[in-house]
């Protein structure tokens, strides 16, 4: 493979922003464009749901690199740019507004949007969704003292929004579509020990339930459930999930609603063209093809992506990591298992603090979920990696190191 | 001129582990790793975690356990994202069972 001479990277993200910063760690000194259609330079979202939103930390803080690091870098970071189509036979990329910018190598790093509720009185004011540093701010300037708050969804962005907006001492109610918090991503047991906590800090918790319309006079003042329920409010914040950002893969046959596939390197099928982060469908060589939107995993492809367009060949094959902080607690989960057949448990659910293990039907760990027990949840990257089929008495037991039973499953 | 100060007891710090220590204004973190001491700061440059403190111990280097940043215990430098600051270490030195650095 000759060496590229320009690498545009689509997606002002923490992924696109590693890959650029991988490029010029790994000495290439050729062009790079990092192209961000928001305003602001990358920053790390996981602070929008948390520390940004309650107002202890500005965006600066979250920025992924310094502003003045983009051009000491020689990175030409060009926010406020959206590329809108993929031209592979000219390799060119048409930016909003009908320019074209040329590449050798392609970093396609665009993220998700929000799946938005198609429900009656949807665009009243005082509706919100979060995804960017606006939208943190926009529901930070509804969420003072007081104020009462309907959260639709209670996944993972739900119940840190929930969070934050009870420590800011609004009044917070959920409305939840499953049986319990969390239910999708971590099953009803542990979702439930997830729900106690919430309920103990004073979230009200609507369950099997959806939003059927909105109603307000100018402003949102109320939501309508489909069991007939009406929650009086004073603002909402619908998280009821992500669909990737495919549009600017039109028309190769990659823009597929399950995200953009790439080979076990991150290179798509069209040549020179790579995928990383939230958008991308990745063949796993240990989960299969999955599409994860994980900080960790940002981080990492980002930075496989980078190499691999610069002639390397490494396969993607992270054990995938991510964690969530909801008052002064912290889950973190390892591993991809959207389904299991049985799962182990270290430490105590009702006690609130545990780790515990998803085993699929073979016995092999094919997750991890922890609750203010972090240490092991790293710890068992090696088993998730491996495959490993572990003695259930040895993960039930909190004495035994995790990373002495890697060898152990494999016999 | 050295200015060394003690910090704690040498079996304060077992063999593979960190151990987290206030020294003056600063939140040093010590680590033993093949007889070897490492001081430097127990506070994350990424989001300001403990290191010391769940933190996972691989040869010279320690991971944060909040966001996954590892730092090469040595020099103090980032080894992974999402840190890209270092930071700082200090000079240590073992004697008559106790464990000093230089601030």
């Amino acid at each position: 493979m000759t060496t590229p001479g320009s690498i545009v990277v689509v997606g002002g993200s923490l992924a696109g922003a590693t890959a650029a910063a991988t490029l010029r760690d790994e000495g290439f000194d050729g062009r790079v464009v990092l192209l961000g259609a928001e305003p602001l330079p990358p920053y790390e979202r996981p602070g929008l749901s948390k520390e940004v939103l309650r107002g202890e930390q500005p965006i600066e803080e979250h920025f992924v690199r310094p502003p003045e690091w983009y051009a000491d870098h020689e990175v030409e970071l060009r926010t406020g740019t959206r590329a809108v189509q993929l031209d592979p036979a000219a390799r060119e990329v048409v930016l909003a507004g009908g320019k074209r910018l040329g590449y050798d190598r392609l970093i396609v790093a665009t993220g998700c949007r929000n799946r938005t509720l198609q429900a009656p009185g949807a665009s009243l004011p005082g509706i919100f969704e979060l995804r960017t540093a606006e939208d943190s701010a926009a529901i930070r300037s509804a969420a003072a003292a007081g104020a009462r708050v309907v959260c639709v969804g209670m996944g993972f962005i739900g119940a840190e929004v929930a969070a934050s907006l009870r420590m800011l001492g609004c009044g917070v109610t959920v409305v939840e579509v499953f049986e319990t918090t969390l239910y999708r991503i971590l099953g009803p047991d542990i979702g439930r020990v997830l729900e106690g906590i919430h309920r103990d800090h004073g979230v009200t918790m609507v369950f099997n339930d959806t939003v059927a319309s909105y109603e307000g006079d100018g402003r949102v003042e109320a939501v309508v459930t489909s069991a007939g329920r009406r929650i009086e409010c004073d603002a909402v914040v619908v998280g009821i999930g992500t669909e990737p950002s495919v549009e600017l893969m039109a028309g190769t046959g990659l823009d597929q609603g399950g995200g953009i596939p790439v080979g076990p390197t991150l290179e798509t099928e069209v040549p020179g063209v790579f995928a990383v982060g939230d958008v991308a469908r990745h063949d796993h060589p240990v989960f299969g093809p999955i599409r994860v939107e994980h900080f960790d995993n940002a981080v990492k492809m980002g930075a496989v992506a980078a190499r691999n367009a610069l002639g390397g060949s490494e396969v993607f094959a992270d054990p995938h990591w991510f964690w969530s902080d909801q008052y002064d607690h912290q889950i973190q989960m390892a591993g991809f298992a959207p389904t299991w057949d049985r799962m182990v448990v270290r430490g105590s659910l009702g006690g609130r603090s545990f780790c515990a293990f998803l085993l699929d039907e073979s016995g092999v760990v094919r997750g991890t979920v922890s609750l203010d027990w972090p240490r092991d949840v790293r710890r068992s990257f090696g088993l998730i990696s491996a495959q490993a089929v572990p003695d259930r008495a040895a993960l039930a037991d909190p004495e035994t190191d995790l990373r002495t039973l890697v060898t152990a499953g494999e016999g | 001129m050295e200015k060394f100060v003690t910090v704690g007891r040498s079996d304060d710090v077992p063999e593979g582990e960190a151990t987290a220590f206030a020294v003056l204004d600063e939140e040093v973190a010590i680590a033993r790793v093949d007889g070897d001491l490492y001081a430097f700061s127990d506070v994350c440059s990424h989001r300001r975690c403990n290191l010391a403190m769940g933190g996972e111990i691989e040869g010279a280097a320690i991971s944060c356990e909040c966001h996954g940043s590892v730092f090469d215990m040595a020099t103090g430098a980032p080894m992974n994202p999402p840190a890209t600051e270092p930071i700082a270490v200090f000079p240590v030195r073992e004697e008559h069972g106790e464990i000093q650095i230089e601030l």
